[in-house]
């Protein structure tokens, strides 16, 4: 079940129905919404619904056990239980999405050494969301063993933490201590809180509907028969790919946050308009922001903190492997490991002339644009993440490495120019820089409406970005490009 | 030493760190009320504090600390 499809809607307006109904009895709230959760994910990935629970229940017992020896003051039990927790959430992300993967290199290694092995793969199916939930579920053990929180004494409170339908499938990835703590409230019909999550979820739905699947025709049509297409096609599509992947993701993250906002909830923000930015480092803080902080809060600091002795060569050690836990995160593939090892070798020029460690703001002339130098990093910062992302939109290596290879020789070729979607793209993409400038350098000031037209604002809003879905969206739509991970 | 007198050094080594001289620390101070202490300085700030008061943290410790008053007790216990 797509977010963005009809099927949902009738699902989402009869959960809200009932949610509301059942307040202001918060129990009967939280069991009627962890009931939705478990049906929700049932009809995405029915068989692996069963893993979800014993993954669950099994966090939660090993939450308890580790809650009740740090009580009693048995650190190593403590400690034991929590490595085994991590040990649990990283073996099922092993075995589901990993093991295929090195199976079939050790195999190609030993190939390469003469080293025949009639090793098979498994072709294991990978549970929708597991990226997402193994996190959440890692990061409750990690945060009561350091002390952050409390166990949870209520499993079904736990679960639908875990489970939460508008986040289980891509994120954001919530911690436990914001969601718990709201679950513990009861959820009123707010108007508010149902117009601003409306108006979130329409633009989440613009974003994803107008301009990524629309610029994916055209990037798709290209990268998927680079061999027959122009370098300066290639290059212009790879150019377009990290503006679609962002409209993509963000605008999945959009419906998220806002279907959560409807029934009640405040969920972790995932986007701050990335591409404003003028290094990596500033890229990875607003980029996909909830996974960037769990790895900073459980990969990054412990590893920096176990390496401070190390100075400036210990942080680049963390950070590189910090940014391969990145890379291998979107998937099993050595494009992903190549990725994140890529990110991680443009912090090491930041860590070793010291701009790592300062906060560089970007200067703003006197109409509060920004400068001209600073116009010039962010586009080179969106080319290093360009060059970054041929790499994760290639199926393989050697996909990468043909595409490569094809830039020099492809040269006389010419540009393929889709008119009618690059056309109706370059409209919807006018429309979303427009609003993400104004949030970064001019947030306080609104676009202008007659006096009469104030009072409607919300309402001409709504009405506008609805007209605009009808006009440019596509509607036999594709599939989120983070749903694989 | 007294927790006050903790407390005073820490602020020292923090104003050094982050280069702000007029920064004044509370026990209720965290991360998010001083803009130039994020996941980087922290470490950095570690460091220093270990050196200032001669003594080694665990990893634990420091991944436990919530804000400036957690930390000042930490050192205290030392």
């Amino acid at each position: 079940m797509v977010v963005n499809s009809l099927t949902f809607l009738w699902f989402f307006l009869v959960v809200m129905a009932v949610y509301y109904l059942c307040q202001p009895k918060k129990q009967v709230q939280n069991i009627f919404l962890l009931v939705c959760s478990y049906w929700f994910y049932a009809q995405i990935d029915v068989k692996m619904t069963g893993l979800l629970g014993v993954l669950t229940l099994a966090f939660w017992l090993m939450g308890h056990g580790i809650g009740k020896a740090i009580e009693k003051e048995k650190e190593r039990q403590a400690s034991l239980l929590t490595t085994l927790s991590v040990a649990v959430g990283i073996g099922a992300l092993f075995y589901f999405k990993y093991l295929d993967f090195f199976i079939g290199s050790f195999v190609a290694a030993a190939n390469l050494i003469g080293l025949h092995l009639s090793w098979t793969t498994l072709h294991l199916v990978v549970p929708v969301g597991l990226s997402f939930f193994t996190f959440k579920l890692m990061s409750y053990t990690l945060d009561i063993y350091h002390g952050k929180i409390e166990r949870e004494r209520n499993v079904l409170d736990f679960a639908n933490y875990i489970a939460f339908f508008p986040t289980i499938l891509s994120g954001p990835i919530d911690r436990p201590k914001p969601f718990l703590k709201q679950l513990k409230q009861s959820r009123l019909f707010i108007p508010d809180n149902l117009m601003s999550g409306f108006r979130r979820v329409l633009w989440g739905m613009f974003m994803k509907m107008c301009i990524a699947d629309r610029l994916d025709l055209y990037v798709s049509a290209v990268w998927n028969n680079y061999e027959h297409h122009s370098a300066s096609s290639i290059l212009f599509a790879s150019l377009l790919y990290p503006f679609q992947m962002y409209a993509d993701f963000s605008g999945y993250s959009e419906m998220a946050i806002g279907v959560a906002l409807m029934l009640g909830f405040k969920v972790a923000e995932n986007f701050k308009r990335p591409f404003f930015t003028i290094n990596i480092a500033q890229y990875w803080s607003r980029w996909h922001m909830t996974l960037t902080s769990w790895l900073t809060d459980y990969v990054f600091m412990p590893l920096n903190i176990k390496l401070r002795d190390w100075g400036t060569n210990g942080t680049i050690a963390a950070i590189m492997l910090n940014m391969t836990f990145i890379g291998m995160w979107h998937g099993a593939d050595w494009t992903f490991f190549l990725f994140g090892i890529y990110h991680g070798l443009w912090y090491i020029p930041l860590m070793v002339s010291g701009q790592f460690f300062k906060k560089t703001k970007i200067k703003v002339n006197s109409h509060g644009w920004p400068t001209s130098p600073f116009v010039m990093k962010m586009v080179g910062n969106y080319l290093v993440v360009t060059f970054g992302l041929m790499l994760f939109h290639s199926n393989n290596i050697s996909e990468f490495w043909d595409v490569l290879c094809r830039l020099p020789q492809a040269w006389n070729g010419s540009l393929f120019f889709d008119m009618p979607t690059l056309a109706n793209a370059a409209i919807c993409s006018i429309a979303l820089i427009y609003v993400d400038i104004q949030e970064e350098w001019f947030p306080k000031k609104r676009l202008y409406l007659p006096t009469w037209a104030e009072r409607w604002r919300w309402e001409l809003t709504v009405a506008v970005e609805i007209v605009a879905i009808l006009l440019f969206g596509i509607f036999d739509s594709n599939q989120f490009i983070y749903f694989q991970f | 030493m007294e927790r006050n007198e903790i407390l005073e050094k820490v602020q020292d080594v923090f104003r050094e760190e982050l280069e702000l001289d007029d920064l004044e620390l509370t026990d209720e101070t965290t991360a998010d009320d001083v803009e130039e202490w994020d996941s980087l300085s922290h470490v950095q700030l570690v460091v220093a504090l270990e050196k200032a008061f001669g003594i080694k943290f665990t990893s634990r410790e420091i991944l436990s600390w919530d804000n400036v008053g957690d930390l000042v007790d930490c050192i205290a216990k030392k």
